[in-house]
Order: C-alpha cells, then sequence, then structure tokens
C-alpha cells in the first residue's frame, strides 16, 4: 500500500512540472492575446480615411496598412491556436495520469478494499484522497483549457464586427484570472499528498 | 537621381542566364578577381543584417518617444477639464502640470528628431554597401600586383567580372539588383517615417509656428546633404523625395499639419510608425536566405 502512494506521490510531481510549463504557456498567451486586441482595438479606427490626417497624402497607404494589421493579426492568432494546442497537449497528460492512476489502484494484484482505500496511515495521504486528486485536477484544467478556447474564437470574431473596447478589456482579464483553476483548492491538495513533507 | 522604381525581381528569374558568358578577363586575371570579388560580396553583404537590425532598434525606441510625445500632449490638453479630486485644492496644479507636460514635449520632440537623424545614418550607410557591391581590377597588366577596389579607375573597366557568376549563379549585377530592392524597402520607409516626424515634433505647436512647417523644412543641420546621400533628395526641385509606396503616387500639394490633431488620428499615425508598411520583411529575410545560401555563409 505504501508502494502505491509512492507511486501517486511521483505522479503528483509530474503533474507540478505540467502545471509549471502551463504557467509558461499562460503568460505565453496573454502577451499574445493582448498584441492581437491592441490589433483589434485599432481595426476600427484603420477603416476610417477621415482619420488618416497627413498620411492621406501618401497614395494607397490606408488599404496597406490595414492589410498589414491584418497580416499581422492572422499571425498572432495561428500562433495562439498553436498556444492553445500545447495546452491541450497538458490537458491530454493529466487525463492519462489520472487514468493511469485508476490502472494502478484497479490493476494491483490485490485489488484494494474500500476500507484500504479510505486507509489513512500517519499523514500519508489516502489511497482515494490520490485517486480523486487526479480526477480533479484533471478536470479543472481541461475547463479552463475550453474557456481559453473560447476566449480565443471570441476575439477572432470582434475582429469582423465592430465592437467597443471594454469588451476586449473584459475578455483579457477572464484570460489573466483562469476562474476555473482554483488556486488555494490545489494548494491544499497538494499540501494533503505531500503532508509528511511539510 | 536614381530611380526608386526598379521592378523587384524574385530570385529564380535572377538566376543568370550567361552562365556559358566568356569574359573579356584572362582567365588567371579572372580568377584573381573572383576571390577578391567574393570577399567584397561577403563583406559587403554582412554590413546590411546589422545596419537592418539597428534600424529595428532605433525605429523601436523613436516609436516610443512619439508615444510618449502623444501621451504628454494630450494629458496636457485634457488638463483643463480633467477631475483632480483632492489635488484640486492645490494652488496653480493645473498650471503647473501643464507646464511639467509642455517642458516634456520639448524633450520628447528632441529625442524623436535624434532617432530619425540616426535612421537616415542607417539608411546613408545601406545605399553606401549597394553602391560598393562591384570589384575594380587596379594596376596595369604587366604590373606583378593585382589590386582591387570599390571604385572604377578608368571607364573601361565594369567592375563585374564580365557578368559571370561570382560565387554559384549570381553575377554582380544579380547581387546588386537584390541589394537595391533591399535598401529601397528602407528608403521608401525613411520617406514616410520622415514625414510622421514633421507631423509629431508640430504637434502642441502655436498656429504661427505649424504653418511655417512644410514638407521642404529641414529637420535638423545637413539634414538635405544627408538625405541627397541616401538618394532622396531632389536636386532640381531642392526639396526631398516626397513619401510614397512602392506603387503608389503621393500629393504633397495638399498637406497641412495639424497642431491638435484628434487621438483616433493620432493613433493611426503611431500605427502606421510601426507598421513599416514599406518594409516587406518575408521577402527581406528571403533575400538574406538567398544571399546567404549562395556564399555560403548565414547573413540574416
Amino acid at each position: 500500500m505504501e508502494m502505491m502512494v509512492k507511486k501517486f506521490q511521483s505522479k503528483f510531481n509530474k503533474v507540478r512540472e505540467e502545471m509549471n510549463q502551463w504557467d509558461e504557456l499562460q503568460s505565453r498567451l496573454i502577451s499574445q492575446f493582448r498584441n492581437a486586441s491592441h490589433i483589434v482595438d485599432r481595426l476600427q479606427v484603420l477603416q476610417k480615411s477621415s482619420n488618416y490626417g497627413i498620411l492621406n497624402c501618401v497614395g494607397a497607404v490606408s488599404d496597406v496598412l490595414l492589410q498589414k494589421q491584418i497580416d499581422s493579426l492572422n499571425t498572432i492568432s495561428f500562433s495562439m491556436r498553436k498556444t492553445l494546442e500545447e495546452f491541450h497537449c497538458i490537458v491530454l497528460s493529466l487525463e492519462k495520469m489520472h487514468r493511469d492512476g485508476r490502472q494502478l489502484v484497479k490493476g494491483s494484484s490485490s485489488r484494494p478494499t474500500m476500507k484500504q482505500l479510505q486507509q489513512r496511515v500517519g499523514v500519508k495521504p489516502t489511497l482515494i484522497d490520490c485517486l480523486d486528486g487526479l480526477s480533479f485536477l484533471h478536470e479543472i484544467y481541461y475547463s479552463e483549457y475550453l474557456l481559453k478556447t473560447s476566449i480565443v474564437s471570441a476575439l477572432s470574431s470582434m475582429a469582423l464586427i465592430p465592437s467597443n473596447a471594454s469588451d476586449l478589456g473584459a475578455l483579457q482579464q477572464l484570460l489573466v484570472d483562469q476562474p476555473n483553476i482554483l488556486t488555494e483548492e490545489v494548494q491544499s491538495l497538494f499540501d494533503t499528498i505531500f503532508a509528511e513533507d511539510l | 537621381m536614381e530611380t526608386l522604381n526598379s521592378e523587384p525581381t524574385s530570385p529564380l528569374r535572377i538566376i543568370d542566364s550567361k552562365l556559358q558568358i566568356s569574359s573579356p578577363l584572362p582567365s588567371s586575371m579572372l580568377r584573381l578577381w573572383r576571390q577578391a570579388a567574393q570577399r567584397n560580396l561577403r563583406n559587403q553583404w554582412s554590413q546590411l543584417a546589422p545596419l537592418k537590425d539597428k534600424w529595428s532598434s532605433i525605429s523601436s525606441s523613436a516609436r516610443s518617444y512619439a508615444t510618449a510625445l502623444v501621451n504628454s500632449h494630450l494629458f496636457q490638453r485634457y488638463m483643463p477639464n480633467m477631475k483632480l479630486g483632492v489635488l484640486s485644492d492645490m494652488p496653480d496644479i493645473r498650471k503647473r502640470a501643464c507646464f511639467k507636460l509642455f517642458k516634456q514635449q520639448e524633450l520628447q520632440r528632441s529625442q524623436l528628431l535624434q532617432s530619425y537623424k540616426d535612421m537616415v545614418g542607417v539608411v546613408s550607410k545601406m545605399v553606401n554597401v549597394s553602391r560598393s557591391m562591384k570589384c575594380y581590377s587596379r594596376g596595369s597588366n604587366n604590373s606583378p600586383l593585382l589590386q582591387f577596389s570599390n571604385y572604377p579607375k578608368d571607364q573601361s573597366n565594369s567592375g563585374d567580372g564580365g557578368g559571370i557568376p561570382v560565387f554559384a549563379f549570381l553575377s554582380i549585377s544579380s547581387h546588386e539588383q537584390l541589394v537595391e530592392e533591399l535598401v529601397q524597402m528602407f528608403r521608401f520607409e525613411l520617406c514616410l517615417k520622415r514625414l510622421l516626424v514633421l507631423q509629431f515634433i508640430s504637434i502642441g505647436y502655436d498656429a504661427s509656428q505649424v504653418n511655417k512647417l512644410h514638407w521642404s523644412a529641414q529637420l535638423y543641420a545637413d539634414e538635405f546633404k544627408d538625405l541627397s546621400d541616401c538618394n532622396l533628395f531632389c536636386e532640381v526641385t531642392c526639396v526631398p523625395v516626397p513619401p510614397r509606396l512602392r506603387d503608389g503616387k503621393s500629393d504633397m500639394g495638399a498637406l497641412r499639419f495639424d497642431n491638435q490633431p484628434n487621438p483616433e488620428v493620432l493613433q493611426v499615425y503611431l500605427t502606421s510608425w510601426l507598421a513599416e508598411v514599406n518594409i516587406n520583411t518575408l521577402r527581406v529575410n528571403e533575400i538574406f536566405a538567398v544571399v546567404g545560401e549562395e556564399m555560403h555563409v548565414s547573413i540574416g
């Protein structure tokens, strides 16, 4: 039983690595999103020739400028989709760890009873703690991934229809906040799993 | 004036059809010329990548100065109607804030101008490189010592080795076309930036100062000399070449600077500074890649 807990703990260490990777991706996505929303914000202004002032002296500059901004927006959207794919990889890896965890319990020769699953030895976590924890982590990161996907597509659709800057700001705030990732609960989960190291 | 409208050439079209051409130079001489020409081309091309990077860094700091200038100006403009809350009890708070913003704008203007001057310097160096692609042999035929230089001794020397490929495929004139295409993007962009600099520094000027400002105004001492080094000064009309896009026109007749542009217009100006509409980054990288491959060195 103790062996099994050890195996679970090493899984949680891997989860922690994935979470760090997630944080790096998060800051990358935020900066990409910021750049993209700056452009979306400008597109409205760039579409009116009366906003070009002295640049109206330079023929065709508005068309080229608008085109160049749209090109940059497409490039950023493409990189955001790449980043989202990497988020997805993390979610898949968390899912796999949860599945493997279940397998670990089910597949063991001495199939533990419910009582054994809930049995607590000293400060060590129970097997149920471990299983539920992996499931919980996968669940919240999966929901957050879905949210990010829809935020990014909302931004793309805003490029096409007039919108106001506060909508963009709200989306960005949502992206930064990561409402599905409950930092405190995640922390207390890790405290339970690694209680002996505290 | 050197022409600003030569057609951009794709690398495929440049590959010389004259591979079989026989050069007028004797073969021993040709071998030496080729060595010297290769050395020269490597040197010249390897100067361009750092110049391009320098341009980008100056352009981006200039953009920060312009943004700061615009912000100070807008602050100053909105100061009379700003709600200052508890601060409004302080004596002369608005006046003092406005004065400070005014001083800041003076500094930001001079920073912007300095950046512009540096950008002119970069383009002028690029133009110099583009004129130094040829390699002329010096020294008489009976001298055992053969020297090469970027300047012809006499008219008979074409400096291109009779049009043979210098490395694998490209002749001197193909190299010149590529370099010209590259440098031209920066020249066009410099003109556009000049227009924007003029506009940015006129923000917040009083009406009489703005009326004096026009395209033919010199932005710093010796600017016109520098511009003519970049081939951007028209000796006939004695004004800088007007800004336009590669396939576009320009109409400077209607040009009137505005000392109080509205924020949307200012945003468009800043965006067009950032966007560098004349510089096609993909094509720039492509040119460096093509030439790098040709010379077996990485220069991008």
